[in-house]
């Protein structure tokens, strides 16, 4: 980390926000003593601004929105390799979906959008079909981010190995599915949920 | 369920990739079950689990996703057999978060307007070839030995992280796999990336993640001796089969190999590197294989490596 002083300012500081992650995780951050065993064994922390035990030491310090800002937390594959290996039991990837959860509750100022559209196809996908679709989420992915181009080789290959199919029915009990969703929005709407 | 007393029978959760990307999965788990006369039922009208987008930005959903699975999957006799490892993982999560958290499990039952089953046993088709069904047993019933055949057992992260979830082996040094190999008659390598990460769902939106990470599990693989790598996930696969033509092309250059930068030219004798192609196989078509099941019937032309000229090498087709 040469050259690279962290700048700290009470301005920045948010307690509340950390006390949400906390809440939403389940996991304490104090907990943590800055061994770096999660970014050690982190497959994704070379493509991070802020890696694992960083993301931690800047909640341990209130500095929530330095995390938002950046694309670190979209960038962690869930892949629970830091979880496994914590000596102090700090679930990161917990407090990872919960600070993504947070980022994307507030409609984040993240930076990284790829990942949140992909996410939002896949979701909204659920929704519409109760099961993945998967070339209308690969098409839908090229037409909203604008990369149109983008694996246009493997699409054809994939449809002539049977691997994603052109027509996709939906579920007979598809308004089951609907009616989770309609009823987790009205709990947070009543605050009864997170 | 003791195995020879009375026939076992599962119910079965598929997930979304088993009926399109990862078809050959289903077919050839199918097979195999058929088989090995082990009973195997899908749980009528069942709904994506939500996979890693859904737990990413919201936990409510996607416990809320994985109950209503758990609570259709009632419907059917037996423990629910599954074979992607995300499923899996999700639906032992919620059971394990559920059962550890009294207001989650409220809301997620108010969200599925009804109650949360959490006690069918969950089961990855691993542990019931090698657990339930039993190696002693498997072995007896192996027809075609894959002799000579030198696999890399890929486990990825969710079959046994976190490692109070899956309780399927260790967290750091699981076997069952490499034990599975063993009594199909197969041989398992030795190596270092089992337990790495294939980059997952950024093949959708960030493919050079999956192309970067990808490459260091080939090149591990490769560099052990091995033939062939076997999964148990269909995004692990989907990673390293589909997209192994383009890793190539990305990382194909002598130096920028993972072993080739630590070892150099010593490595190679200044021949050409290593850049064999690597068929993947699901745990299901190798054991389907060794029982005997056509190799017409375990969806093999569905992949893209080819693997029929490694089989025909080994003289397993």
């Amino acid at each position: 980390m040469k050259n690279k002083l962290m700048h700290l300012s009470n301005e920045t500081m948010n307690i509340g926000f950390v006390k949400k992650v906390e809440a939403l995780s389940g996991s304490s951050v104090r907990r943590c003593f800055q061994c770096g065993k999660c970014s050690a064994g982190c497959p994704m922390s070379t493509f991070m601004e802020h890696p694992p035990n960083r993301v931690v030491r800047l909640l341990q310090l209130g500095q929530g929105q330095r995390i938002l800002a950046g694309r670190s937390i979209w960038y962690c594959a869930s892949c629970e390799t830091c979880t496994t290996r914590c000596p102090n039991k700090v679930d990161l990837a917990a407090i990872m979906d919960a600070l993504r959860k947070l980022s994307w509750d507030a409609d984040g100022p993240s930076k990284e959008s790829y990942v949140q559209l992909a996410n939002r196809l896949f979701i909204e996908n659920i929704r519409t079909y109760g099961r993945q679709y998967e070339l209308r989420l690969g098409a839908a992915f090229n037409m909203k981010s604008g990369q149109f181009l983008k694996d246009l080789m493997l699409g054809p290959k994939l449809i002539s190995k049977g691997k994603l199919k052109m027509f996709h029915s939906k579920n007979k009990n598809i308004a089951e599915i609907e009616g989770i969703f309609k009823r987790i929005e009205e709990m947070r709407k009543k605050g009864e949920a997170l | 369920m003791t195995p020879g007393k009375k026939r076992l029978s599962y119910s079965y959760y598929p997930g979304c990739s088993l009926h399109a990307s990862g078809r050959e999965y289903d077919i050839s788990t199918r097979a195999l079950f058929k088989a090995l006369n082990v009973g195997l039922k899908e749980v009528p009208d069942w709904f994506c689990c939500g996979a890693t987008p859904a737990h990413n930005v919201d936990e409510l959903l996607s416990l809320s996703l994985c109950a209503k699975n758990l609570s259709l999957a009632e419907e059917v006799e037996g423990d629910l057999a599954v074979a992607c490892a995300a499923c899996f993982s999700r639906l032992k999560t919620t059971q394990h978060h559920l059962k550890e958290d009294d207001s989650k499990r409220k809301q997620v039952e108010v969200a599925i307007d009804g109650p949360a089953a959490l006690n069918k046993p969950v089961k990855h088709i691993l542990e019931i070839l090698a657990r339930e069904y039993g190696l002693a047993k498997l072995e007896e019933s192996v027809k075609k030995p894959l002799l000579g055949l030198k696999v890399a057992a890929y486990y990825g992260c969710l079959l046994t992280r976190p490692p109070e979830v899956p309780e399927l082996d260790d967290c750091e040094d699981p076997s069952i796999m490499e034990d599975l190999l063993r009594a199909l008659g197969a041989e398992p390598v030795k190596w270092s990336h089992r337990m790495e990460c294939c980059g997952a769902n950024f093949t959708l939106s960030r493919p050079g993640v999956v192309l970067k990470l990808s490459n260091a599990i080939l090149e591990s693989a490769r560099f052990a001796g091995a033939d062939c790598i076997m999964v148990a996930c269909p995004l692990c696969h989907g990673n390293l089969d589909i997209r192994q033509k383009e890793i190539k092309d990305a990382y194909g250059a002598p130096d920028s190999t993972l072993f080739g930068n630590i070892f150099g030219s010593e490595l190679h004798g200044g021949s050409a590197p290593d850049q064999r192609d690597l068929p993947i196989f699901y745990v299901t078509q190798l054991a389907a294989l060794a029982m005997g099941v056509a190799s017409g019937s375990l969806g093999f032309e569905s992949v893209i490596t080819d693997p029929k000229p490694l089989l025909r090498d080994k003289q397993l087709l």
